[in-house]
């Protein structure tokens, strides 16, 4: 048994609908077969208007007891740190947020927006937007580098645009059959069972990162070769299980063609958008990949790259995923 | 004197973002109504000064819900900008694609958004109740399971080509980023196949696909209804009995004026991604209609007002040369603004009015013959111009019920679009991206059809950076406030008059507010009432 009460701040509902697509358990599943009793969720709850009023305060004043917190979205705090631009249920949703994760026994900053701000976040930052416990890359966020729930454990993060359902649903698990215990979480507070590997880890393009041999462009280019080289994919920097826990159960961004574009970094979205850094590798000298997967030095790269090359199978250099 | 109460109401939730309704009645019967969208998200703020394509990978998650359709027609406005060439089977798997993520919110909206407030207790005389609770309650209804796991199928095909459902980004300029296999074609068809048989056919209609679009008017929908029990005890036959039942077929009109700007380009026609090209190569047709009278839609023709949002100034401009100065809700309040949606408009003669937009707009305007003659391609698709809509506003008017049920009805022809495109995908011709020159300036439009209705976005490029972009969303054309001229959007307009049996409960309002299917997430830019203290007999709900 398991209390969850789930609120929006600044959010697309994204990780929402992510989680809709659960699973394994489905979202029913978790209702029905684990004993979570979700409170109330702003796309599921029945309750509206003074209900959820009456409910909110019930759970501050601590006569309904609240396992688990899940915020999805930013932290709003425009304009100039009142919150007004982002009020519910009569007041700015920051103060709601400060006062139930204080009486959570355990907090989840569902997706990136509510781990570390993510695109609201990026400059201007017109909602002067910001996550739980992280702002972008650097600890603190809204509730304080020093924050820790009832439960002992600081937020605990699913960053990813949006997170993947079964990321949200096996911590849900995990927290309401009593293995809170077992989720150990990396620097930036992520649960490392799923964030210690590379989102490149599965990839099926991986061969092809071996021997060095390039995707050409996009649609029928990508029948072969790797994205990370020319088309900006991210997958060997970044932490993530996308090719081990595939996307609505099929497949991945890398798998699809699509670059990795490093969604559970806190530094997402990168380069802030900036022009010429969407789906384009970042280039020293215009060959080199500028951020550099391996420990070595640029001359000792290139020739691992050229020796690379030669050395391909035939295969490499032909099309693989064919019709 | 009549009692007057003032009903505050927030959240009104389940709209997929925050609303506060302040809500007027009088007699049983709500005279007035202010609908505030409490939240500013400052999307097109960011897109300044960013790189071109960054419009792909922000605007799907200005909304996670149709983050599909967001990026169709952020692809479709660089596109235009471009001059690009998009190749055939680019166009359709971009048209699977977005179709999919509606197929995949029709049951999900309906059990999970919609019809769970069906077993509000307010209905617990009717004689449905038992049935409606058993079928519809959250979490443990027997349609809502199925409802809600069958509606993670058809986003497994938008997976499948665009790598993960919500926010891919997998459309660009020039193409998608795929280059599918054959198993991904014959594994869609299985996936159409299953949600067709296990809950399109099995649980909401009780006919086949077929028989439901034997129904060309209100009257053939009734004479369905009784043709047999399996029709009656259909999800869609339980669903119209309950709205006779409850006169959800009374209420919840909105301005009956409506837009569709289109969407699922057919290659055919659209050799090189123009603006003036669109119309044409429309598979699901664009157009406007305004008292009864159908025009062909343009673009150039949109207006955003502002006299009521909290943004600064009272313009009413192109989203060309559209701004998005945000106020302090405080002081704006005190300009007489109340909300975060701008007010799209829409010029008739010079006149600005407010549309509907949504599936019952796609549906009226699929009404009109004059709409096969502006999209030529839509005359090569079955059921694009289909009269089974226009028949029942003309009969019985809009309403919840109407409204609802034009949501549903796409399902059907959504899901024999899919499976007409799937066929089309061409392996002899496999070219799924045509590489295009970016250049540095341009303007272009994308326009596309979302669940919730017509979707669109504007943008500058200028020295190879975002000048200017603005997003409409269909949200913005319902819940938008009152513009100038003190004329109320299609939510505010709908919700007046609705009856309010338990002032205390007022259900019939978010029966209105959701049958639009707003989506507060996407109004990237709803909120007042001044007058309530004045008003009010009675405030319900004021927790401070």
């Amino acid at each position: 048994m398991a209390t969850v009460l789930w609120l929006h701040g600044g959010a697309c509902n994204g990780n929402t609908m992510s989680f809709l697509n659960a699973e394994y358990p489905s979202v029913c599943d978790l209702v029905t077969d684990f004993g979570i009793e979700i409170l109330w969720h702003p796309s599921a709850g029945l309750e509206m208007g003074n209900q959820v009023q009456a409910l909110l305060r019930d759970i501050v004043n601590e006569k309904i007891p609240l396992d688990i917190f899940v915020f999805e979205g930013t932290v709003v705090l425009g304009p100039n740190g009142t919150g007004r631009y982002n009020m519910f249920a009569g007041r700015p949703m920051k103060d709601w947020v400060y006062e139930l994760a204080h009486v959570a026994k355990f907090v989840v900053a569902v997706g990136n927006c509510a781990c570390q701000g993510n695109i609201p976040a990026v400059p201007p930052n017109p909602t002067e937007s910001t996550g739980l416990q992280f702002h972008k890359t650097k600890k603190g966020g809204f509730l304080g580098e020093n924050f820790v729930s009832r439960g002992g454990l600081p937020v605990i993060n699913i960053p990813g645009c949006p997170a993947h359902y079964d990321w949200i649903t096996q911590v849900l698990v995990a927290l309401a059959v009593g293995r809170a215990g077992d989720i150990e979480l990396d620097e930036y507070n992520r649960p490392l069972t799923f964030f210690k590997t590379f989102s490149q880890t599965g990839c099926t393009r991986v061969q092809f990162h071996e021997w060095k041999i390039s995707a050409e462009e996009f649609g029928q280019g990508t029948r072969k070769g790797c994205l990370f080289y020319e088309l900006g994919c991210r997958g060997p920097l970044t932490h993530a299980p996308c090719n081990r826990i595939l996307w609505n159960g099929v497949s991945s961004k890398q798998r699809s063609g699509h670059p990795c574009i490093g969604c559970t970094e806190f530094a997402f979205p990168w380069f802030d958008l900036a022009p010429g850094t969407i789906f384009k590798t970042q280039k020293v000298a215009g060959v080199i990949p500028k951020e550099a997967v391996y420990e070595s030095d640029k001359l000792t790269y290139m020739l691992h790259a050229v020796t690379a090359r030669i050395a391909a199978p035939k295969w490499a250099t032909e099309d693989m995923f064919v019709v | 004197m009549a009692t007057k109460q003032h009903l505050v109401i927030d959240p009104l939730a389940r709209l997929e973002g925050d609303v506060r309704a302040d809500v007027f009645v009088e007699d049983g019967h709500v005279v007035d109504v202010q609908v505030e969208a409490v939240m500013f998200r400052g999307f097109e703020i960011i897109l300044r000064g960013k790189d071109p394509l960054a419009g792909l990978i922000v605007t799907p998650r200005v909304c996670g819900i149709c983050g599909g359709s967001h990026l169709y027609k952020a692809c479709q406005a660089i596109d235009t900008a471009w001059r690009t060439e998009v190749p055939p089977n680019a166009w359709h798997i971009r048209n699977i694609a977005q179709a999919c993520e509606t197929l995949q919110s029709v049951p999900r909206w309906y059990y999970a958004i919609f019809a769970i407030d069906f077993v509000n207790k307010n209905y617990a005389k009717s004689k449905l109740y038992d049935e409606v609770v058993k079928r519809w309650a959250p979490f443990v209804g027997t349609s809502y399971k199925i409802g809600l796991e069958i509606s993670a199928l058809p986003v497994k095909i938008y997976a499948m080509f665009g790598g993960q459902w919500p926010h891919s980004s997998f459309m660009v300029p020039g193409g998608v980023m795929c280059a599918p296999q054959l198993d991904h074609i014959t594994r869609a068809y299985a996936l159409l196949e299953r949600y067709r048989t296990e809950w399109l056919e099995k649980v909401w209609l009780g006919c086949s696909v077929d028989r439901w679009l034997e129904n060309k008017t209100w009257d053939d929908v009734l004479k369905w209804l009784d043709e047999s029990e399996s029709h009656r005890n259909s999800d869609c036959g339980l669903f119209i009995r309950f709205c006779l039942e409850n006169g959800l077929d009374k209420y919840g009109a909105g301005v009956n004026a409506f837009l569709a700007c289109g969407t699922y380009i057919d290659p055919e026609f659209y050799p090189v991604s123009t603006i003036e090209g669109r119309n044409q190569a429309l598979q699901a047709p664009s157009g406007v209609v305004y008292n009864g009278k159908y025009y062909v839609f343009d673009q150039m023709n949109v207006r955003e007002d502002i006299t009521h949002s909290y943004f600064e100034g009272s313009s009413l401009l192109h989203p060309w040369e559209g701004e998005t100065v945000p106020l302090d809700p405080d002081v704006a309040k005190k300009q007489g603004k109340y909300s975060w949606a701008k007010s799209p408009r829409y010029l008739i003669d010079g006149k600005p009015v407010p549309l509907e937009a949504g599936p019952l707009a796609r549906q009226v305007v699929a009404g009109y013959e004059e709409a096969k003659s502006a999209c030529n391609a839509s005359g090569c698709i079955e059921h694009a111009i289909d009269p089974l809509f226009r028949n029942i506003v003309n009969k019985i008017g809009p309403s919840v019920m109407v409204r609802v049920l034009a949501r549903m009805h796409e399902a059907v022809k959504y899901y024999k679009w899919v499976k007409a495109w799937l066929a089309k995908v061409n392996f002899d011709d496999d070219r799924f991206y045509k590489k295009p020159k970016e250049l540095p300036e341009g303007k272009g439009y994308g326009g596309t059809e979302a669940a919730r209705g017509a979707l669109q976005d504007w943008i500058v490029i200028e020295n190879g950076k975002i000048k200017n972009y603005q997003i409409v969303t269909p949200t913005a054309w319902n819940i938008g406030p009152k513009d100038s001229k003190g004329q109320m959007g299609p939510i505010e307009k709908a919700i007046v008059g609705a009856p309010i049996k338990n002032p205390e409960d007022p259900i019939e309002v978010a029966h209105v507010a959701r049958s639009f299917d707003s989506c507060l997430v996407c109004t990237v830019h709803v909120y007042d009432k001044k007058r309530g203290k004045e008003i009010a007999r009675y405030k319900l709900g004021t927790f401070k």
